[in-house]
Formats: structure tokens, sequence, C-alpha cells
């Protein structure tokens, strides 16, 4: 029993490690655009795949390393033609363009490389347990929270350290202050975008290592993903990194005692954190 | 021939459908004080935000040190040598003193956060304080460090003095005072009268998005009955 808690508790985190990325590329556009990117799952999906096709030519570290690049490189262009065309407007415009172009990369990498599902080659050192006793323990899975604890730490020191992370949590504060402080806030708002999708363009990667690779694997992140920052609070990035984890595992350890609800326990949560708390565990309050 | 830091001519700018500055022109000459006063919602802001590109006139021209900034963004407005104070201070709350500081772009010159610290020792005191824990007082001298660290040849400031102790109000004066002594050219916006016009070289009152008087405070003093109807109360405000 206990191992099998233990099981549920590790799929969970790993699992919510990959919303929590999700979710804090997406509250970052949030913040500082004020769009609701529901192409996020799309971007995941186009990392995962340029990792697949970069794999045999520049090998799995290569893969990795390139595949989240250039998912963020286009994303710049994606902001830069398309997504800067609606700030301002009525959210709507910035809901539809993004539903849409969540569509576009669905069917996109159904095209490209076809609906079956494809295996995605992770070295097989990584993937041998590290014990006996606890077989669900492989290197791979270490090596992800490693991976995404990394991203997050560095993402963090941007934030708190570089001009260019300043900049951005003061936009997400009062963007025309920042503008005429000098700020280019197109420029800004773009390489904030760019940041965000190579986060997705990264969980793609060790998703694909993980779940295997399907043109829908994005839509299955991007819900539980908004859930994330409902619960952790708008705003806050420390508290949307919790409540990709608090997800992850919760539904995990429902997945023990109550199969069924293991999917519906984290819109419970939700649920819950509105009625009680509704700017989130770690939001500040006025801000949505 | 006098050199002007900024021209603006025929200004016509709108929220929306609401029609704010009817055909706003004024100049303000370089290393001079040049201030807007008038009553509360008589357009004054709405002409800074024109000048600073916040809420672009749809009609007339400005000019900022001989360029065209009328189309500009508000950050290229900003590199033509323009600083900018906007009213309420606009502090980034969650941010501490030192980030707040390290918001705008450097422009070479003689302000770095070194000098702002030299300047104003109390905001290297409180360095590592959130903006939100500081006075309105210290939130004022962060708003004008802030704008000083893009070295601006034109320092324009809505409202500095509002909501502050006489004595800060005083502390204020006297940095804009010591810009001008600086070199620099100053666009000042304030509700505080009085003290507006010991210290400015000249002057316009706005009324209803248009330009009422134009001339030198010693001319505006001498017609105290205009001074009352156009300015305001705010006039008389200050000797309670």
């Amino acid at each position: 029993m206990t191992q099998l808690i233990l099981f549920n508790v590790a799929n969970g985190l790993i699992i919510g490690a990959f919303y929590a990325l999700m979710a804090i590329g997406l509250s970052l556009i949030m913040s500082l655009s004020d769009v609701i990117n529901f192409a996020h799952g799309g971007f995941l999906a186009v990392g995962a795949y340029l990792a697949f096709t970069l794999t045999p030519y520049v090998g799995f570290w290569g893969g990795l390393l390139l595949a989240p690049v250039l998912t963020a490189i286009i994303g710049l262009i994606v902001e830069k033609f398309l997504i800067s065309r609606v700030y301002g407007r009525d959210p709507l415009y910035s809901l539809l363009l993004t539903f849409g172009l969540a569509f576009m990369f669905e069917d996109g990498t159904r095209w490209i490389w076809g609906a079956q599902s494809l295996p995605y080659e992770v070295p097989s050192w990584l993937m041998q347990p590290l014990s006996q006793q606890y077989f669900f323990l492989t290197g791979y899975r270490l090596f992800m929270i490693a991976l995404v604890a990394i991203a997050v730490g560095g993402l963090f020191y941007v934030m708190s350290k570089t001009r260019l992370g300043l900049r951005i949590r003061a936009g997400t504060l009062d963007l025309e202050t920042v503008s005429v402080l000098g700020v280019n806030v197109r420029v800004l708002r773009n390489l904030n975008f760019g940041i965000g999708i190579y986060l997705a363009g990264l969980a793609g990667v060790l998703a694909a290592g993980q779940l295997g690779l399907e043109p829908t694997i994005g839509a299955s992140v991007i819900m539980p993903s908004f859930v994330a920052i409902i619960i952790g609070g708008l705003g806050s990035l420390t508290g949307t990194l919790l409540g990709g984890l608090l997800i992850g595992v919760a539904s995990g350890l429902t997945g023990v005692f109550l199969p069924p609800a293991s999917e519906a326990v984290i819109y419970v949560m939700m649920a819950l954190v509105l009625l009680v708390r509704p700017q989130g565990l770690l939001g500040e309050e006025g801000r949505f | 021939m006098t050199n002007y830091a900024l021209i603006a001519e025929g200004l016509h700018t709108y929220y929306g459908k609401s029609h704010i500055l009817h055909g706003v022109s004024l100049k303000v000459e370089e290393g001079k004080i040049t201030t807007i006063l008038g009553r509360n919602g008589a357009g004054k802001s709405t002409t800074l935000r024109s000048l600073v590109g916040l809420t672009p006139a749809r009609e007339g021209h400005i000019t900022i040190f001989g360029k065209e900034t009328t189309r500009l963004a508000p950050y290229a407005i900003a590199a033509t040598g323009v600083g900018f104070v906007p009213e309420g201070r606009k502090i980034f709350p969650s941010l501490t003193v030192e980030e707040n500081l390290k918001v705008p772009v450097d422009r070479p010159g003689y302000w770095t956060i070194d000098t702002i610290y030299e300047l104003f020792p109390r905001l290297k005191e409180r360095r590592n304080n959130k903006g939100r824990q500081m006075s309105g007082g210290e939130q004022e001298m962060l708003s004008i460090a802030r704008a000083l660290l893009l070295n601006p040849k034109l320092l324009i400031l809505d409202e500095p003095s509002q909501g502050l102790a006489p004595l800060i109000v005083k502390e204020v004066f006297r940095i804009i005072v010591r810009m001008r002594e600086s070199g620099m050219s100053v666009l000042l916006v304030e509700q505080n009268v009085r003290m507006t016009l010991e210290v400015a070289d000249y002057a316009y009152v706005l009324n209803d998005g248009e330009i009422a008087f134009a001339g030198t405070p010693a001319e505006l003093n001498a017609d105290q009955e205009r001074l009352q109807s156009l300015a305001g109360v705010s006039a008389e405000r200050w000797e309670i």
C-alpha cells in the first residue's frame, strides 16, 4: 500500500511539474499581455515533435537543448505577427485567435507527423529503475524533476535579478509607467511571450519521453494548467508552481483511492479555493 | 533666438468619443520652468499624456528638441530626452526601491543609481524596502529619481506635490529648481498655484481644454481675479 501511494505521489509530482511549467508560461503571458493563450498546449506539442524530428540528427541531448529554443522562436514570430495585433482590444479577439491557433497546431502536427502516436527514444540508461523496490523511480523521472527545478530556478533568477525580469514584473503592475520610463513595451511583451513558450517547449520535450507523442498531447495539459494558475493565484509565480504540483499530487493520490475521481478532484480543489480564497493561495487581492 | 525644448501646436485629444483638448498650443523654453495651471478636469493631465505619448493627440503637432514626436510611442519620446513623473507617482508597489530604479532604460549622463542615492540619501537607506512600504514623500522622491535616471533634458512632472505635507512639498520644489539650475528644462503641472508661481518662468492656465492664459507669473499674479477664477480654489488652500 505504501508503495502504491508513493508510486502515485511520484507520478503526481511529475505530472504536476508539467502543469507548473505550462501554467507559469501561461501566467507570464496573461499578466503582461492580458492574453489567455489557448494555443499554449499547441506549443507544447510543437516542442515535443521538434525534439522527435531533431533527435536522429543531434541526439537526445541536442534535441533537448534545441527543441525548446526553436519552439520559443516560433513563439516570438507568432506573437509579433498575430498576437500583438489583438493587444488592447476586447479579450474576445485574443480568445478566438489563440483558440484558432490551438486547432491549427493540433491539426498541423497531425498533418506533418501523422495521427498515430510515435515513440520517443530516451537514452536507455535513463530509463533504468533506480531500485528494485521502488521500480517506478526511473532515472528519467528524477531527471525530469531536476530539469524542471533548474528551469523554474532559472526563471526566478531572471525575474528577480535581471533588468528584463524586473521590467516584466513592473509591466504586469503598470505597463504605461514602464513605457514612459523608456522601455519598448512591444519588445518586452514579445520577449515575455518567448520565455513562456520556451517553457511550453521544454515541457513538450519532457512529456514526449514520459507520455509518448500524440497530436493531442497539448490539449490534455492545458485545462489543468489553468486550474494551477487559479489555485496558486494569478500573478504569483511561486503560487503557480505550488498550484501545479499540488493538483498533480492530489490527482495522483485520488487515483489510489477513487480512480474515477482522479481528474475531477482538481476542479473540486479549484472550486474550494475560489470559495475560501478567491485570489488563490499566494495571489494578491484585487487581481481578477 | 530662444531655443525651445518642446513646442506643441493645436493639440486635439480625445478619450474615446469625449473631446478633451481643444487646440492646446504651448512652448517650453530650454533651461526654464514652464507651468500649466488650471482647475480639476481642465485637461492638464491629458495635455501631459499627449506630450509623452500615452494618449496621442488626434490633431496637432508636437516637436521635442527639434524632432517631430506627435505619433511616436512613449519609449521613443523618452529617447528624445524626456523624463516623466506621472500623477500619483505610480511606484511599482511590489518591487523594492532599488528594483524600481532599475526599470528605466539607461541613458548615459550624470544620473546613475549612485548619484541618485547622493541626492536622495533616504532612498539609499530604504533601498531594500518595497515600494508600497514607502511614505508619500519617499514615493515622490522615488518617482522623480526614476525619471532622472533617463538623464532627461526635459523633465515633465504631473502634480508632484499632491497629497504631501508642506515641508516635503518645499523639498520637491527645491529639487525642481535645482534641476533648472543644472540646465534641465521643466514642464510642471501643479495644483499648488502659489508655490508654483514663485518658481516658474512662464505660466499657462488651462480651462476646459483650452489655453486661457499665457504669460509670466508676474502678469498672472497681478490679475488676482483671473487667477482665482481660472486656477481655482487651490490658490487659497495654501494659506490655511
